[in-house]
Order: C-alpha cells, then structure tokens, then sequence
C-alpha cells in the first residue's frame, strides 16, 4: 500500500465510519457528565444497543431495509436509555457511587447480550441483517477527495455530522442547557431558581444512555451488520476519553472522537503501510491523550464542578 | 467503624455477623434473579445452579480450579480494597496489573542462575514496582494537582494493555518471542516459578501469597498508625486535614500500594499460572477486583470471602455450561446484580433499620471525599 489519494480516500472514509459510533455516544456523554452524573456505562449502553438493534433488524428481516434499520435504530436507543435510567436511578435518586453503578451497568450489559445472542441465533452464530441505507449525496460526492471521504456513506453517518452542532446549539444557547451546565456545576443554584436538579439529572443521563444506544446500532449496523458478543471493545471508554480531551463540549468531543477513528483506521492499515510505528502506539493514542488533557498538558480541561457528586438539598 | 481495639470478642463476632448481612442479601437476590433469567432460557436453575456448585466445589481439580481464578481477583480485590478505605478510586487494576506482569515477567525472564527463593521474591518486588509505577501518575495529579483519580487510572489500563501487546509483539516487541503464533515472551526461567501446591493441578503458591496479604493489609488497616490515618482520610477528609494528616502524601502512599498489589496480581499470575508473559492475558481481573472489594465492604479479610466467591461462580460456569448449554456469561449477570443490589440503598437502609444501627459501606466515604 502507498500514501497515494486512493489511500487517503480509503483511510479518511474509514476515519469517518469508525468515528461515527463515538460521536454519538460522546454527545450523549457530555450531557450527562455536564449534568453531574458521570457515565461509565457508556460501554455497557453501546453494548446492549448493538445487539439490540441486530436482533431487532434480524427479526424484521422481511420488512424494507430502511423501515427494518430504523426501527433497529429507535429499538437501541430505548435499550441504552433503559439501561441509563437504571445508572440514573442508582446514581441520581438512590445516590449510589456512579462509577460502580456504571461498571456494574457494564459488565451486565456483557453478560446478557453474550446469553441472548445464543438464545436468539442458537449456534448458527453470526448473521448479515439489513444495516442502515447507504445514500451517496449527488453534486457534493463528486468533490475530488473530499467527496468520497465525506458523502458517501450509511445514513447514520450524516446525522453524526449535525448532531453535535444541535447538542452544542442547545447546551451552549438555551434555557435548557443551562439547566443541565448548572445542574453539573452549581446544583445548588438550579434546586435555588425552582428546577429540579433530578429531573434535568435523569434527563441527561437517559439522553446519554440513548445516543449510546444509537451509536452501538451505528456500529452494528453501519457496516459490519451482524451482532458478535463483546462487540463494543472498549469504545465507550475511548468516549470516555474524548468527552475529556474536547472539554466537554459536544463539537470538540466529536472531533477527538474523530480523530481517535482516524488513528483506529490507521492502525487497520499500519502494518500494510510499514510506516514504523508499531500498532498499539496508534490503539493507546486516545486513552494516552485523554490523561495528558486531564492532566493540563494540552490546554486546560477541567471537568463540571459537581461532576460524581450526588445532590443534596440543604447541604454545600 | 473499623474493628479496633478495644472490642470484646462477642462484639466483634456481632459486628461481622451484622456486616454480612447486606452482602449475603444481595447475592441471593442475584442469584434470584438469575434463576427467572435462566427459566425464561428453559432450563432448571436448581440444576443449573447444582452443576456450577459441583464444578466449583465437587472434587479436587474443581477446587484447584477455584483457588487458581481467586488468586488474582484477591490481589486485584485487595487492591481496590485499599484504595476505597482511603477515599481513593483506583479503577486501574487492570492497568497496574499488566504493569506488574510486565515487569515481574522482565525479571523472571532473566537466566541469572539465583536460586528460587531469590529469583521469585526479586520477580514478586519487580511487579509490585511495576504496578506502583504505573498508579504513581494518577496518585500525583490526584494528590498534588486535585485531578481525580477515575479517568486517568481508567484511560491508564488500556494504554497498559497496549504496552504489554506491544512488548511481546512477535514482529517488534522487545520480549516477544520472534516468530510464535501468539503475542508472547519466552518461558521464564525455571527458578522463577512458584511452587505447585497440588501435584497434578495448576493450584501454585500465590494463593498462600494472597492470603497471607490479606491478613497483613487487615492488620495494617485496622491497627497500626497509617491505617488509622487511610481510614481517617477515607471516612473524613476535611477532619483529617485538622488532625494533621498530610493528606496529599496519604493518598501518594495508598495509590502506590494499591497498584504496587495490583501489579503484584500481575507478576503472580506469569510466574504462577502461565509462565509467559502474554498479550491480554486477564480478562479483567482488575475490574472484578472492584466488584470484590465491594461486595467485602473493603474489608480484607472479607476480600478473601468474596474473591473466593466470584472465583468459584466462574469455575462452576464452565461445568454449568457442560451439563445444561447455558452460556457461562451467566455469572457476568449474577456478579453485575450483586454490585445492583448491593449499591441499592433501600435495601441497605432497611437492614440498617433493622439491625438498628445504620450501614456504611465504602461508597459513602467515596462520596464524601469527591
């Protein structure tokens, strides 16, 4: 393989794909962490999304690709908001510890997505399902370079580009996101104007937990089409890790998360391209840049004020 | 709150009985759950159930098989234990624990021709660096800079595990064995490995290493001056400060110990079990390390209950799955419920109602020290 444009094509279109799940789940994972509430189930909701929307696309084989797809696609987005709002109702009403409610979250999320994937496909194993629709933008696909990179891809792709600038739109410019940006930093002052910190709380976190969900069904169903137990191999802490190296906010997460799927389709062709940096140098590169961002090394980044801690009334 | 001195044996007999309450609920409500899960699959729990118990229990291999899945969650327990009586965090056990084998492996790995009794303590104490070396970043900026602990052990683990996949990479790794069909070193010397406790078995020495920790971290917590001061950060930080605890140095001192026993979860599990350093060689000890201290309310003597519990749930899957075809991930549900239940406060504060007296498990302390 050559650094040629057929490359760069080929690499940037990859980037874009892989870094499609992340960003949705990121987006959802800054309103939950700009709420108060940390997410590490984040991992555990793509999970259960995937699967979900596998089994859902698999189930209404017969029906429209399209139809099939997109209710895959609301199917998932109920799975990881049902499983956030167990992590809210633990972390939020019951005030229970959020990263043990998350891991917890997780490792349930493995367990029952490996059982029922032997329930609903036996030991036939893995079967193709019909994924979202891929749609080839006319005029604008015809860019050279850009346009096969940018505007030829599965549908779920071109809601990953608006999303963030909606989410960044209403966290940043409405009432409503200021709730959620108070609710993390100065609960006190959100319970204080007459808001309820649990509900703009469990909001977020559902929110989190769906946009989870839908980039688990952007990953199963985006390209690959078939559900494989475990599937999810620590993207949701590679969210994790974008969320805090975009500072929480939902554009700058998107493009780390970018980023971070760009190093991820580098490290598929690393070996092929003999560029000399060993693979797993490019696979720690977002867990490694997120720790340098917390740590002020690149910039300042410093997470909601009351981010992990549950609210009290009458207590500072 | 911790047994100290002072209390009459009856007492203290009262106060585990009283403390064991939560934890035992919550596994049978687990376990419950479990059994509706495995009927709605269409299989009996109580067979289901009865054949994990005998693979877990029902000879002597499946009790070898047992003690070998306890080793390294009770060092990874025992580390996670550590760090919550402080008020610490540390999510990264699985990062120190590559850390640990890395190292321990490096050294074990080394023909220098030293008799066991050094070779293996010299592998032991290079894992136990290995494991506080990687916690020392997070323990600084925790300490010093007031970054919390979560995402940076967090992040840690992964780049950990690429770092070891990097060092036995059959291609370019500096200790991988050129040319093997998998990501591995070569086998360490023979001096390095620790003794077989059951011939015919993989039951190694390290278990008795874990116990004998065990014993020497509960001893530590509750009775002597550092313990004190741990616990006292764990319970207060604020009143800490005003009793004088040097709490940044506290929480360097318990995040260097809790990877340095992570690590050494590592470099037991190479010169112990697999003799070679592997890439992804633990699925996940260090996450179920805090499932463990959790469900032992962080305390190490209950570590050893509860490392042997989830050790024994994943020995009986294998032989569950045997007899009735249902996946062994079974027990990732049952370990996922417990932490459930567990965290789940109503049920805490109504045996706390009950037993008069209210519950405090390490979650509160965390809380407050947040």
């Amino acid at each position: 393989m050559q650094l040629d444009v057929a490359f760069l094509i080929d690499w940037g279109s990859a980037a874009i794909r892989l870094a499609t799940p992340l960003v949705l789940a990121a987006v959802g994972g800054v309103y939950a962490e700009r709420s108060g509430v940390f997410n590490i189930g984040i991992e555990g909701m793509m999970l259960s999304g995937a699967f979900v929307a596998v089994a859902v696309s698999y189930f209404l084989g017969a029906a429209d690709p399209a139809v099939a797809s997109l209710c895959a696609a609301i199917a998932a987005m109920l799975a990881g908001g049902g499983m956030a709002f167990v992590h809210a109702y633990l972390s939020i009403t019951r005030r229970a510890d959020q990263i043990i409610s998350g891991a917890a979250i997780n490792i349930l999320a493995l367990g029952l997505t490996n059982t029922l994937y032997r329930v609903v496909w036996g030991s036939a194993g893995r079967e193709r399902v019909a994924g979202f629709p891929t749609i080839r933008i006319p005029i604008l696909a015809d860019i050279p370079v850009l346009g096969p990179i940018l505007f030829d891809h599965s549908l779920i792709v071109y809601v990953a580009y608006v999303l963030p600038f909606i989410a960044a739109f209403v966290l940043f410019r409405t009432t409503w996101g200021l709730n959620i940006r108070a609710a993390g930093d100065f609960p006190l002052a959100v319970d204080t104007a007459g808001l309820s910190v649990t509900v703009t709380r469990y909001v977020a976190v559902v929110f989190s937990g769906m946009m989870a969900g839908l980039g688990g069904a952007a990953l199963a169903l985006g390209a690959v089409r078939y559900f494989t137990p475990g599937m999810t191999a620590g993207r949701g802490f590679i969210v994790l890790g974008a969320i805090v190296f975009g500072r929480w906010n939902p554009i700058l997460a998107s493009f780390a998360c970018l980023l971070f799927g760009a190093a991820d389709a580098l490290q598929l062709r690393a070996q092929a391209l003999s560029i000399g940096i060993p693979y797993q140098f490019l696979v720690m590169l977002p867990y490694l840049l997120a720790v340098l961002a917390i740590a002020g090394a690149i910039g300042r980044s410093s997470p909601p004020l009351a981010l992990g801690r549950p609210y009290r009334r009458g207590e500072r | 709150m911790a047994i100290g001195r002072g209390y009459s044996l009856r007492q203290m007999l009262r106060t585990a009985a009283y403390r064991a309450v939560t934890p035992v609920l919550s596994v049978f409500l687990a376990f419950l759950v479990s059994a509706a899960i495995i009927i709605a699959v269409g299989t009996d729990p109580i067979v289901a159930f009865g054949s994990m118990l005998n693979g877990a229990f029902g000879s002597q291999t499946a009790l070898a098989t047992t003690g070998v899945r306890m080793t390294p969650i009770l060092f990874t327990g025992l580390a996670v234990a550590v760090s919550f009586r402080a008020g610490i965090f540390n999510v990264g056990a699985e990062g120190q624990l590559y850390l640990g084998a890395a190292f321990g492996a490096a050294v074990a790995l080394l023909p220098i021709g030293l008799p066991a009794f050094i070779h293996i303590p010299l592998a032991l104490i290079a894992g136990f660096i290995g494991g506080a070396a990687w916690a020392f970043v997070p323990g600084y900026l925790r300490a010093y800079r007031g970054v919390s602990e979560v995402v940076t052990t967090l992040m840690l683990n992964f780049v950990a595990i690429q770092l070891v996949s990097y060092l036995v990479d059959p291609l370019v790794g500096p200790i991988g064995e050129r040319g093997a069909a998998y990501a591995q070193s070569a086998v360490i010397d023979p001096a390095a490995k620790l003794p077989i406790l059951l011939r015919g078995t993989s039951l190694h020495a390290g278990l008795i290493l874990g116990l004998a920790l065990a014993v020497a971290l509960w001893i530590l917590i509750g009775y002597t001056r550092l313990g004190f001061r741990m616990r006292m950060l764990g319970a207060n930080p604020i009143a800490a400060r005003f009793a004088g605890v040097k709490s940044a140095r506290e929480i360097m001192t318990v995040m260097l110990l809790s990877g340095g026993i992570a690590g050494l979860a590592g470099a037991v599990e190479v010169i112990g079990l697999r003799y070679r350093l592997f890439d992804h060689f633990s699925p996940g000890y260090g996450y179920d390390g805090i499932a463990v201290a959790l469900l032992a309310n962080s305390n190490p003597l209950g570590v050893i209950l509860s490392s042997g519990f989830f050790a024994a749930l994943r020995a009986g899957a294998n032989s569950m799955q045997q007899a009735t075809g249902i996946e062994t991930s079974v027990v990732l549900i049952i370990q996922a419920l417990t932490i459930l239940f567990l965290i789940f406060r109503p049920l805490r504060d109504w045996i706390g109602s009950r037993a008069g007296r209210p519950p405090r498990l390490a979650q509160d302390s965390l809380i407050d020290a947040a």
